[in-house]
């Protein structure tokens, strides 16, 4: 045993995950707070009336761009580290360049949040907030990942298969520079107008489906079999969702802009796309609740196991919505409303946040050589706190959405909207406050498992 | 099956053809079939409004001369992120001094946020051709060629309404009432949940608030937006305001 933990050691390079999670956790909690400050202002409360740098449109800007940046990339890269080499064998191709990395995007993300909030140099491109000349170095630092993933990744190909999680890494890894490039650039430098709109929508929906679901699924797939001890269900399942998925979700993008200037053969094949996804997406689901058969036992008491299955529910309910919403029938109410707005949520906090928390907890004691977090109520108390308040704001947002967009075809005067929408904002401020407080507690209990000074065991449970 | 497990399978095929192939129908098709509009610089646009005597550039004369000192100003003004970084000599409205205004106002508009609670796209579904506009002055889908300039690069449609879309808002408000709404929205639209933007103005010599030079860009901006669908010009058409 002491043997091989000193085998594991040597193979995952702790330092790195430590600090990409704890900044990334760090970078959540931020962005999560920029999107509460954001909220108060729908409410009429805003903290920070007339003050320039934290004008309301500035920092919902920092809670787009700094989640994707700052939160789920950290998070991501940062549990890559550990479960590449894992599941390869091999090391990562450097770990100084590993420093580098990490030193690079967290001042891009400074940069970032620096440039939008005090000098004014933002970009129109939803999720691509980044100032334009940003975009390169982004850009190359994606070129970089490739290189110190892809490596381990290849190394392991030269052997034979490799497992699922390195199908969607080894996609990922190529998707991700390509779609930043695709989506920063090309409607700055070359398309204008519909043009422009067609690469951006294609962006957003491709940031979403071909860096964060990837490499979202190809972690699932390795910590769902990992803490159940126990293989997936289907092999063919998984080749079937992969390859469904890597077909078809690149297509979609132009659902986000239905029944606008763009050629409408480009809206029918993104809606067409769209609903073949689903079918992509309920064949892994299906893979992974038959997984769980037999072992449904765990999700009881194994807190990272449960936030991982909650977020794979979520994730499936916001597909399912998304086959009917994407349709140019439920573009006519609910495009433009807060409706997008729950849904997005449901899908970035919901399942990805969820997922990357349980994975998060996971490895987190792991890393300090402990068996198990410093609480088990702050563990059940956040997951709780995180779960019903996501919840609670997608169906808040769903029904505001719908009040709104029922109510601007009704021609009534506009304020009417903003004034039957205001019950359902403030519900969502609510519902914000839980979220934090959740991730508040999350983040106590890492740190409090971090400083331990005794070493934390996990407790028996009586049968 | 073997094979499509391999790194360089999955690199190839999916990572790399299947990418290519979406990204041809989602974008490279549409540009092509819209590759005849002509694409539009900010010079051209503000050759265009003045050629058409159009309602922005009567806008922009107006607000040139009620706050002469502003506009001064924004003559002098240089940023670099905008490519307005020329001061200009000739300091009257002309083309160039809109083109300027155009492209500063834009730089703001985008670096405000605006564009996340304000879409600029009229729909041709859910009667949005009558709430945006004015029946009878403007009442036009949103086409392909009024976003075919540098401005829309990249395009503003936006994402979200908890405004009203502002691609037809030429027709439907006065500079007058922009000035006043973009300082405190409440005070022309009660129960507004927009923040005010009291740094796009200063107090001048006499202690009036005005609009500093940003505030006369991002005007100009606003006043241009649909101004090219605003059809009989300003004098004829209905005017609204509040008092």
């Amino acid at each position: 045993m002491a043997a091989n933990n000193q085998e594991l050691q040597n193979l995952v390079n702790y330092g790195l995950v430590k600090a990409h999670v704890a900044m990334g956790l760090i970078f959540f909690i931020i962005v999560a707070l920029m999107g509460f400050i954001y909220s108060l202002q729908l409410d009429g409360i805003y903290p920070f009336p007339g003050i320039e740098f934290l004008s309301p449109g500035r920092v919902r800007m920092i809670h787009t761009a700094g989640a994707a940046y700052g939160f789920l990339v950290n998070m991501f890269t940062g549990l890559l580290y550990w479960a590449v080499p894992r599941f390869t064998g091999y090391k990562i191709l450097s770990d100084a360049l590993g420093w580098f990395m990490f030193i690079a995007l967290q001042a891009a993300v400074l940069i970032t949040v620096v440039a939008i909030l005090f000098l004014g140099m933002a970009d129109n491109v939803e999720w691509g907030e980044t100032p334009w000349w940003l975009d390169p170095i982004i850009v190359f630092w994606l070129l970089l990942h490739l290189l110190q993933f892809g490596a381990p990744l290849f190394k392991a190909s030269q052997r034979g298969p490799l497992y699922v999680t390195g199908w969607y890494v080894a996609a990922m890894l190529v998707w991700t520079p390509l779609v930043v490039f695709m989506g920063n650039l090309i409607p700055r430098f070359w398309a204008v107008g519909s043009g422009a709109g067609a690469v951006q929508s294609t962006f957003i929906h491709d940031l979403v489906g071909l860096y964060v679901t990837p490499v979202a699924w190809g972690l699932m797939y390795y910590f769902v079999p990992v803490i159940m001890k126990k293989p997936m269900w289907s092999h063919g399942l998984s080749l079937l969702g992969f390859w469904g998925l890597a077909f078809f979700y690149p297509m979609n993008g132009v659902h986000h802009f239905l029944w606008s200037p763009i050629p409408m053969f480009a809206q029918y094949s993104a809606v067409f796309a769209t609903v073949a996804v689903e079918f992509a997406v309920t064949s892994v689901l299906i893979n992974f609740m038959m997984t769980l058969r037999g072992s449904a036992e765990q999700l009881k008491y194994n807190v990272p196991l449960r936030y991982m299955y909650t977020g794979a529910i979520f994730y499936w309910i916001t597909c399912f919505q998304c086959a009917f919403h994407v349709t140019l029938t439920f573009q006519k109410v609910i495009h433009f409303t807060d409706w997008v707005t729950g849904h997005a949520h449901l899908i970035m906090f919901g399942t990805f946040g969820l997922w990357v928390l349980g994975m998060a907890e996971y490895v987190w004691p792991r890393l300090f050589g402990k068996e198990t977090m410093y609480s088990k109520g702050l563990s059940e108390g956040a997951y709780w706190l995180l779960m019903i308040g996501v919840f609670a704001m997608f169906v808040d947002l769903t029904a505001g959405g719908l009040v709104q967009g029922f109510d601007w075809i009704g021609l009534n005067p506009w304020i009417d909207s903003v004034n039957f929408s205001k019950p359902f904002w403030y519900f969502r401020s609510i519902t914000g406050i839980m979220m934090i407080t959740g991730l508040f507690m999350y983040a106590l209990n890492f740190y409090k498992t971090a400083t331990a000074k005794t070493g934390l065991t996990a407790e028996l449970r009586e049968a | 099956m073997g094979k499509m497990e391999r790194f360089s399978f999955v690199a190839l095929v999916a990572g790399i053809i299947f990418f290519l192939f979406a990204d041809f129908i989602s974008w490279a098709l549409p540009m092509f079939v819209l590759k005849d509009i002509p694409k539009k610089s900010v010079e051209d646009l503000a050759a265009e409004a003045i050629a058409k005597n159009t309602t922005a550039w009567s806008d922009f004369n107006k607000l040139a001369r009620y706050y002469p000192e502003s506009f001064k100003k924004l003559c002098e003004y240089t940023e670099a992120y905008s490519g307005a970084g020329e001061v200009i000599k000739d300091c009257k409205p002309n083309e160039k001094t809109f083109a300027k205004a155009l492209r500063i106002g834009h730089r703001w508009y985008i670096a405000e946020g605006c564009w996340n609670c304000h879409s600029q796209m009229v729909r041709p579904v859910s009667n949005e051709t009558l709430r945006f506009g004015i029946p009878g002055v403007s009442n036009t889908v949103s086409y392909p060629s009024e976003f075919q300039n540098e401005l829309q690069a990249p395009v503003l449609w936006g994402t979200k309404r908890i405004g009203q879309d502002l691609i037809r808002v030429a027709a439907v408000h006065d500079v007058d009432w922009h000035v006043a709404h973009l300082y405190n929205p409440q005070s022309t639209s009660p129960g507004s949940v927009m923040p005010g933007y009291p740094w796009f103005f200063e107090k001048d010599k006499n202690g009036n608030i005005v609009p500093n030079e940003r505030g006369m860009a991002l005007l100009t901006y606003i006043m241009w937006l649909g101004s090219w669908e605003v059809k009989p010009p300003k004098p004829f058409r209905i005017e609204v305001s509040e008092k």
